[in-house]
C-alpha cells in the first residue's frame, strides 16, 4: 500500500543519460548516511517543500529558513526516517510542518513575552500579565508530534483528510482499504488527538 | 432515534456530511454535538492551508543550498539547483518581511464537501459592499499611472499583470489581466496588500482574463501597494485563505 502526501515534480529531468537512483533508493541511501543522497533529495523535492513554507510565510527569508531547517533537520535526524513506512518526499513534508508549527509558536510566545514586558513597563495594576497563548498555535505543535507517532496506515489515513481534505469514502479509494476500517481509523486516531490535548495540551495552558 | 455512532461523528468532526438520519439527530443532541467539537480541536488546528500537501513546487534561491550544505558539513552537491524561473524572486523582494497570517486570519480550510451556498452567497455580498467596488464597462479608460506584472507563487500555472488608470475625472481603476485555470468549488479574489500583508482591502472576485476595480476614493496606494489574487474556498470565510497565486508590487 502506497499512502504519500506528496507528488514529485523533477525539476532537473536528467538529459544526460546518467543512472540515477529511483525515489525509494534515494531514500533509503538518506536513512543510511549516503551524503549525496541529501543532494539527490534536495534536487527532488526541496521545491515542494520550499513551496509549503512560501505558502505559510510567504516568499522570502522566513520560507528560505524554514527550507534550510527542513532538510538540516532531516538530515541530522535521519536515524527517524523509516523508508518502510512512506516515501522521504512525504516524511520531508512532514518535518516540514513541525518548523511551520515550530515557527508560529515560538513568534506566539515573543508576543505574549513583549506584551508582557510593555504591561509592565506601564506597571498595569490589575489585568492579566501574560496575555494569553493563541491555543490553535500551541495545539499544533503537540499534534503534529502525536502524528508522528502514529503508525501505518492510521498516519497516512489521517494526513489525507486533514492535510489532503479528502473523505473517508475518497480516502478508501486511495488506499484500497475497507470503509470501515477506514472509518473506524479515523475514530480512533481522532480519540488519540483529543486525549493528547486533554493532557499535555492543558498543562501548557496552566 | 439512537446516538450516532463514534465513528459518524468522527466524520462529523472533520465536516463531512452525515446520512440524513444522523445529520437530524446530531441538530438535536447536545450529547452527540459535544463529541463532535471535542474532536475538532484538533481538525481546526491542523486541517488549515498552510500545513495541506504540498501544491505547486517553487524553486528555493541558490543560497537555500549553500546554508544547508555549511549547516550539515555535507560536500555533495545537488547536479542542478533547481531553476530560478519558477521562483517567485520579484515578490520576493517586494515583500520580504511577510509575516504568516495565523495569528490573525482564522485558519479554516474550505472543506470541499461542505460548501454552504448561504455562506458562500453572504460572502459574495460581503465583498462587493466592503470593497464598494464596482465594475467599470465602457466610457474612457483613463491614462495608466501604475503597471506591475504578477509573477505566480503557489500555481504553477497563473500570471497575469495589473495597471492603475486614472480617468478625467481623477477616479482610478485598477485593471487586472488574469491567466489562470478554472476552479471548482472555489473562486479568486484581488487584494490589495500592505508589504507586509499585515493589512489588506479585499477588491472582489476575479475570473481568468480582464476585470476592472473602481478604487474607493482615497485609498493610498502606496500603503497598499501589492496586487495579490488568492484562491477562497467557498467556506463562508471572508478572510484571506492565505493562498495566493500571483503577486506583484505596483510602482509608481
Amino acid at each position: 500500500m502506497f499512502i504519500g502526501t506528496v507528488t514529485v515534480v523533477d525539476f532537473a529531468p536528467d538529459v544526460s543519460g546518467d543512472p540515477r537512483p529511483d525515489d525509494h533508493e534515494v531514500g533509503r541511501l538518506f536513512a543510511a548516511g549516503d551524503e549525496q543522497a541529501l543532494a539527490w533529495a534536495y534536487e527532488r523535492w526541496a521545491g515542494q517543500v520550499h513551496g509549503m513554507a512560501v505558502r505559510a510565510f510567504g516568499p522570502g527569508p522566513d520560507a528560505e529558513d524554514i527550507t534550510q531547517q527542513t532538510f538540516v533537520s532531516a538530515w541530522t535526524g535521519r536515524r527517524a526516517y523509516r523508508p518502510e513506512q512512506g516515501p522521504l518526499p512525504a516524511w520531508l513534508v512532514g518535518v516540514c510542518r513541525h518548523k511551520i508549527a515550530d515557527t508560529w509558536a515560538r513568534r506566539d510566545r515573543q508576543r505574549r513575552e513583549t506584551e508582557a514586558a510593555a504591561a509592565e513597563a506601564r506597571a498595569t495594576p490589575a489585568g492579566p500579565v501574560t496575555p494569553g497563548v493563541d491555543t490553535a498555535v500551541a495545539d499544533r505543535v503537540l499534534l503534529l508530534d502525536e502524528l508522528d507517532r502514529l503508525g501505518q496506515p492510521q498516519k497516512g489515513i489521517i494526513e489525507l483528510a486533514f492535510f489532503e481534505d479528502l473523505t473517508h469514502a475518497q480516502i478508501a479509494d486511495r488506499t484500497g482499504l475497507p470503509l470501515g476500517t477506514v472509518k473506524s481509523h479515523i475514530r480512533r486516531t481522532l480519540e488519540r488527538l483529543r486525549t493528547r490535548l486533554e493532557v499535555d495540551g492543558a498543562a501548557l495552558h496552566a | 432515534m439512537q446516538h450516532c455512532t463514534p465513528e459518524q461523528l468522527a466524520l462529523a468532526a472533520l465536516r463531512e456530511p452525515l446520512p440524513a438520519g444522523d445529520a437530524a439527530h446530531l441538530a438535536h443532541c447536545a450529547q452527540c454535538r459535544a463529541d463532535v467539537a471535542s474532536w475538532q480541536r484538533s481538525v481546526d488546528a491542523l486541517a488549515v492551508p498552510q500545513l495541506a500537501a504540498p501544491g505547486a513546487p517553487v524553486a528555493p534561491p541558490a543560497r537555500v543550498w549553500a546554508a544547508i550544505a555549511a549547516a550539515t558539513g555535507v560536500s555533495s552537491a545537488p547536479r542542478s539547483v533547481p531553476p530560478v524561473a519558477s521562483a517567485p524572486e520579484p515578490a520576493a523582494e517586494q515583500a520580504p518581511a511577510a509575516e504568516p497570517p495565523p495569528n490573525v486570519v482564522p485558519l479554516r480550510r474550505g472543506r470541499r464537501r461542505t460548501v454552504l451556498l448561504v455562506a458562500a452567497a453572504a460572502v459574495v455580498g460581503a465583498v462587493i459592499g466592503a470593497g464598494a467596488v464596482a465594475a467599470v464597462r465602457g466610457g474612457d479608460d483613463g491614462v495608466a499611472v501604475q503597471s506591475v506584472a504578477l509573477a505566480p507563487l503557489t500555481a504553477a500555472h497563473a500570471s497575469g499583470s495589473a495597471v492603475v488608470l486614472e480617468r478625467d475625472d481623477g477616479t482610478r481603476v485598477l485593471r487586472l489581466d488574469l491567466k489562470a485555470p478554472a476552479l471548482d468549488h472555489a473562486y479568486y479574489e484581488a487584494w490589495l496588500l500592505q508589504p507586509d500583508i499585515k493589512g489588506m482591502v479585499p477588491l472582489g472576485m476575479v475570473e481568468s482574463g480582464q476585470t476592472d476595480f473602481e478604487l474607493p476614493a482615497g485609498l493610498d496606494l502606496g500603503r497598499f501597494p501589492v496586487v495579490d489574487v488568492s484562491v477562497e474556498p467557498l467556506d463562508g470565510n471572508p478572510a484571506h485563505s492565505g493562498d495566493s497565486v500571483v503577486r506583484g508590487e505596483l510602482k509608481t
